[in-house]
């Protein structure tokens, strides 16, 4: 089991709850198992070509998943998986 | 509503000061109870954006995850985010607007010739086409 951790605006699709812990050999396959369980979740990840937002990063413990295999990175057991809203701005 | 503790303003206005002519960022830790939110912490973080960051910026996701982790420890949440502008008025842009989540309170600091002059926060749409302002209490406020 992996844990995902859920920021704040998002706690209010899993119950509550801050972490999920989920099964998965890759990044993908826990999302996967994290929308099914909470299947309100999902359009806030994913957009209408199931492809992740452009605005969500993913971490696998304090790698950024773009730089590694991207939803196709392994995860192990015991990893935890960070769910990091991009945030930016200016004039 | 959201208010600052004396702590966490004293970290925001000296951080706009030292990134001064550029945008400060970072996040608001702490706790809402019955929707009054009290921001406890802040932290200041890197802008990470690439370009001239005298009108924009960007979170370093590693903040993000140090901040979480902090959070977490002291049994407390990530509340919103604040960032400065340099120069400018206390207002949420249209880029802002586009590169903010719901739910988060977002504070803007005006910082005019190094002084902090003005503050206020703002709220996103679920759909992140409009902006409403959140009531702030800061020290100055």
């Amino acid at each position: 089991m992996a844990k995902i951790l859920i920021p704040t605006p998002l706690r209010q699709f899993t119950g509550g709850a801050d972490t999920i812990e989920a099964s998965g050999a890759t990044v993908g396959e826990l999302l996967a198992a994290l929308t099914t369980n909470h299947p309100d979740i999902k359009k806030n990840l994913f957009n209408d070509e199931g492809k992740l937002r452009s605005f969500v990063n993913i971490y696998v413990n304090d790698e950024d998943i773009r730089y590694l295999s991207k939803e196709a990175t392994e995860v192990a057991a015991g990893d935890t998986v960070s769910i990091i809203p991009s945030i930016a701005g200016g004039r | 509503m959201i208010e600052l503790s004396t702590e966490a303003w004293a970290v925001m206005a000296e951080h706009a000061q030292n990134c001064y002519p550029n945008e400060c960022c970072g996040i608001l830790i702490g706790s809402e109870v019955e929707g009054k939110r009290l921001a406890t912490l802040a932290v200041a973080c890197r802008n990470a954006y690439q370009g001239e960051q005298k009108d924009r910026f960007e979170l370093d996701p590693r903040d993000q995850i140090a901040a979480e982790r902090k959070s977490r420890e002291l049994s407390l949440g990530v509340l919103g985010f604040f960032h400065s502008h340099p120069d400018e008025g206390a207002y949420f842009s249209q880029t802002d607007l586009k590169n903010h989540w719901p739910f988060y309170s977002n504070v803007v600091m005006s910082v005019r010739a190094l002084v902090v002059s003005d503050a206020k926060c703002f709220r996103v749409d679920v759909d992140q086409t409009a902006s409403e302002e959140e009531e702030l209490i800061w020290p100055k406020s």
